[in-house]
């Protein structure tokens, strides 16, 4: 993982978060670059391993929300 | 404005020097004059203020057309008159906030930190004007131009205490003719107040002023408990006179009187002033020429038995307009009105249908993936920011891309028809798009697989607009990055797409409805008249349930005439089957298919249906307290109502008659409020007052909650001299039944002393309880909540319906509820049940839900226990027998069994564990 631009790995929920992330978008809201968005259906997808094998693969963090 | 060229990417509203007030932000800050109505509208177009426009006012600027990528802007357009063919009309004008600028006591127009509710759930927002951060000077621009705003700006602060004033244009005749109550703002203010502390942090001193607390709707008590007990919110029973402010400071000075009459002096940085709901001027007049009645307060007429039908034919209303109302009730009274204005037009149904042409699908399994990317600039939107010929470029090296290619706008019909003819010319197997939002536009590209033989879910969309281009404009190298990494990352996923199978849902288009009340009898009607066969099974040996017990209405109708009729039109309707004297034994099944064990008597049947309806209803609680039981002096409600409906002449002869509020309601045992009982005792102390004027009545309460117009009986009541004395929960009335006497000792809360009151007639106003039925819960696997109340699906959204598809709730069952809404929840029911059966050829499961890996399976049951919609279940017989299944129609694809499996035995498609470990390991890669 290349160290200056990816930090956070985020799962976020297709119904809640994803749209808000889209909303804050529509807004013209700025946040910084570090973050990479995975879509999952609910946070009830979420399982550990993929916890793991973010920060495995050298995330800085890991963010999951719904 | 083309709608149809527009692609909301708001580079106009960027540029555009016309302003004007921001509506939907209370007008707390200003937008411009070409402008999209609020940022989550669907579907995001832009509109120009015809007023504000200096094109259109001046024939100057044009900046937009200019600007515009889309060609989208058309100054020329004129307003059009449409004119519709339509078999019935849905009215739901709404409603309009009460301005309070002429109330001369508050000085709202004055002073600055005196701001309505509407203004503060928009500085609240983190959409509005502050983005959720609570300020003083709210109504000043956040850097003011004018330099005598400049000043009052520096003495901005975070405040430290605020306080609500309720009742603002409710339940006042004096300084303005509203003397309804509007039902909502008790509970607005007290959600404002939690939200409040919870933006500013937890000394934040919260202080509402209120007359009666009404927090009459489901789950609403306890959320009011718990702001007074666990947020420290005060609520101080108070109406403020009057509101001074601090010439240097700006700071609020009120005086008031406490409940012991003492006058008390604070200071607050803000008030907020809880407005009422009102019909504006305009809507009187638009329902003046339908030809539709109102009532004094300009509400919609209509009657408790037809709650949406307004009194001209054909016109049906809902949301404020009819009644004052919260999102649930607005919500119910909208499917309502979708069905009764469906009911006389299903004739006409499915006559204007047109059948889609098929396309047959190409079989993809096992071929190689050959990846199409599609790179759309949206314009300037993402070009502007990132270098999308670099990222299209960048796509083409990605293992299995065939082919990548850059749009301007890849949802234009232009690029679709080209997408269609690269697909079938590369022979694309998987297409990657790289544009807005999914959630959004997904179904649209989906829909141009399709249409070129490829299955729908061989697709993969990643947004590198709302979550880049628009967030990260000031870096725009960051930007291209990202892009690429998101790109990479969705052609990682999609190479492990697979082709994914729709399953056809059978809906057997019975209906059964459970309990004969007045709900359960509403529904059944409606889906009758809509043409669907509809069991009623009601377990007592006639319909009416509760219903047949009351009176009247709180709109003065006699419900035993309108009820007789109901139930014989039901007992004649050819669609309906009444099973009386019937339980239900056993529900096996699921959405269009459930099959129940129904017993009569000693006789057992089996029902086949698709769709089911609870209207289990509630009773009264039989009280335990106040000596009931032990004096025939000493009554229910509900005994009460029969010595009514009996015409009791006894009743004129009382000399004195007592009601007590909330037996056995908003209490630590049973923490809800019952609805409807203030209503009811008001209503029959209004009843022995017509019978006897010289009747001494005295109602004793904690909070008369008549919401809506049922406050005008209130009102009435006093008037004709019912005295109402206030209790609180610690200090309950204490009844003695002494020498032949029913006496009643309370502390007077005006007089503040003890009082003793002699009653020929105790009224208890008793707590409606649940059945509690967790067999029939079991039976249909639907929770119930603490309290035993039926939970539905969404609390605001969903009122009707469980989470469980294909069952739905209406009546007592889900929360007490008087005459006329649990009719129009009945009908909502109904509502909400016809979506399925119209769909009944064309119902088709997600692709994208779990499947089981039968050699995996370690038979466990965790998936079983754990999915909140009863999908996975031990198969019964087969070769598998005794592994996990799941039920392709009840499963909602969340992937909750998936990440709880321990064998790693089910897959969820479309969201697979290969496909977002891809993900994962494709962000891995070092570009």
């Amino acid at each position: 993982m290349n160290d200056n631009t990816i930090k956070i790995v985020s799962f976020l929920c297709n119904w809640c978060s994803y749209g808000a992330a889209d909303l804050a978008g529509v807004s013209r809201m700025e946040y910084p670059a570090d973050i990479r968005v995975i879509r999952i259906p609910c946070s009830g997808r979420m399982s550990p391993k993929f916890i793991l094998s973010a920060f495995r693969e050298g995330a800085d963090a890991v963010w999951v929300s719904g | 404005m083309d709608v149809n060229l527009c692609v909301g990417c708001g580079a106009c509203a960027e540029k555009c020097p016309g302003k004007f007030d921001d509506g939907y932000n209370a007008n707390l800050k200003q937008r411009t004059a070409i402008y999209v109505e609020y940022p989550q509208a669907v579907p995001l177009k832009y509109a120009i203020n015809p007023k504000v426009c200096l094109k259109l006012t001046k024939d100057k600027c044009g900046l937009c057309e200019e600007i515009c990528p889309a060609k989208a802007i058309d100054y020329t357009q004129k307003e059009e008159r449409i004119t519709l063919d339509a078999g019935s009309i849905i009215f739901s004008p709404g409603f309009k906030p009460f301005d309070p600028s002429r109330f001369d006591n508050y000085q709202y127009t004055n002073f600055a930190n005196v701001v309505t509710s509407m203004e503060f759930e928009r500085i609240l927002s983190a959409t509005g004007p502050t983005m959720g951060h609570v300020v003083t000077f709210p109504k000043l621009p956040l850097n003011p131009k004018k330099k005598q705003d400049k000043l009052l700006v520096e003495k901005r602060k975070d405040p430290k205490k605020i306080a609500w004033f309720q009742c603002v244009g409710s339940r006042d005749i004096n300084k303005c003719d509203n003397a309804y109550c509007s039902s909502v703002c008790c509970m607005y203010a007290v959600k404002e107040a939690m939200i409040a502390k919870e933006h500013a942090g937890g000394d934040l001193d919260c202080s509402i002023f209120f007359m009666d607390m009404r927090t009459p709707g489901k789950e609403f008590e306890k959320y009011y408990e718990n702001a007074k007990e666990k947020h420290g919110i005060k609520f101080i029973r108070s109406r403020v006179h009057s509101v001074t402010e601090d010439a240097e400071t700006h700071d609020l000075n009120i005086r008031y009187v406490d409940e012991k009459g003492g006058i008390i002096d604070d200071t607050f940085d803000m008030i907020v002033l809880s407005v009422g709901l009102e019909i504006s001027k305009e809507t009187r007049e638009l329902a003046g020429k339908l030809g539709i009645e109102l009532t004094p307060s300009g509400f919609c007429k209509t009657s408790s038995f037809e709650p949406v039908t307004s009194s001209r034919d054909g016109i049906y209303v809902s949301g404020v307009f009819n009644s004052p109302k919260d999102i649930p009730e607005s919500v119910l009274d909208a499917n309502a009105a979708a069905s009764a204005a469906g009911d006389a037009l299903s004739a006409a149904r499915n006559t204007l249908t047109k059948a889609v042409e098929k396309i047959p699908e190409i079989n993809v399994v096992g071929d190689r993936p050959k990846i199409g990317v599609f790179i759309c600039d949206c314009g300037s939107n993402i070009k502007g920011v990132v270098d999308c010929a670099g990222v299209t470029e960048y796509a083409r090296s990605l293992p299995y891309v065939e082919f990548a290619d850059e749009a301007m706008y890849a949802c234009s019909q232009d690029a679709q028809n080209k997408m269609v003819e690269y697909i079938k010319e590369k022979n694309l197997n998987r297409i990657v798009v790289a544009a807005c939002t999914p959630k959004t536009h997904e179904p649209l590209f989906q829909e141009t697989l399709t249409n070129a033989g490829l299955n729908k879910y061989l697709f993969e969309m990643t947004n590198i607009r709302n979550h880049n281009s628009w967030v990260h404009k000031n870096n725009p190298d960051i930007a291209t990055q990202k892009a690429k990494d998101l790109v990479r990352m969705a052609v990682a996923k999609a190479a492990l797409s697979e082709p994914l199978k729709e399953e056809k849902i059978n809906v057997n288009d019975t209906v059964m409805v459970i309990g004969g009340g007045l709900a359960g009898m509403t529904a059944a009607k409606s889906l009758a008249s809509q043409g669907y066969k509809t069991h009623l099974i009601e377990k007592k040996d006639k319909l009416g349930g509760e219903a047949h017990k009351l009176y009247k209405t709180a709109q003065g109708e006699d419900v035993q005439t309108h009820l007789d009729q109901l139930i014989r039109e039901i007992e004649t309707n050819e669609n309906i089957t009444v099973h009386c004297n019937t339980t239900l034994e056993a529900v096996d099944g699921f959405v269009g298919n459930f099959k129940s064990t129904l017993k009569t008597k000693d006789t057992a049947f089996e029902l086949d249906y698709g769709i089911a309806v609870l209207a289990t209803g509630a009773k009264a609680l039989v009280p335990v307290e106040y000596e009931y039981g032990k004096d025939p002096r000493i009554i229910t409600s509900l005994d009460l109502d029969k010595r009514f409906k009996e015409k009791d002449a006894g009743l004129a002869k009382l000399n004195s008659a007592v009601f007590i509020q909330c037996v056995g309601s908003r209490q630590p045992d049973r923490p809800y409020c019952s609805r409807v009982c203030c209503t009811h005792s008001v209503d029959n102390a209004i009843e022995l007052k017509k019978r006897n004027p010289e009747m001494d009545v005295f109602i004793l309460y904690r909070d008369i909650r008549t919401y809506g117009e049922r406050e005008l009986l209130y009102k009435k009541a006093r008037e004709l001299g019912v005295i109402f004395i206030r209790y609180d929960r610690e200090h309950k009335p204490e009844v003695k039944l002494l020498n032949g006497k029913v006496l009643i000792a309370l502390n007077d809360h005006v007089l503040n002393q003890p009082v003793e009151i002699e009653a020929d007639l105790l009224t208890l106003a008793t707590a409606i309880i649940p059945r509690r039925d967790e067999r029939l819960a079991n039976f249909f696997k639907v929770p119930l909540n603490d309290e035993g109340f039926f939970v539905e699906k969404h609390a605001k959204l969903g009122p009707a319906e469980f989470a469980t598809s294909g069952v739905f709730v209406c009546g007592s069952g889900h929360y007490p509820k008087p005459v006329n809404e649990a009719i129009t929840q009945g009908r909502a029911a109904a509502s909400r049940a016809l979506t399925l059966l119209a769909k009944k050829d064309n119902l088709f499961t997600s692709g994208t839900i779990a499947s089981v890996d039968v050699m995996k399976c370690s038979q466990c049951g965790v998936c079983v226990a754990i999915c909140p919609y009863s999908a996975p279940r031990f198969a019964t017989e087969g070769r598998f027998a005794g592994k996990a299944e799941i039920n392709a129609v009840l499963c909602k694809g969340c992937g909750l069994c998936v990440a709880s499996c321990r064998s790693g035995a089910i897959h969820l498609r479309g969201f697979d564990t290969n496909q977002i470990f891809s993900q994962i390991f494709a962000l891995g890669e070092v570009v």
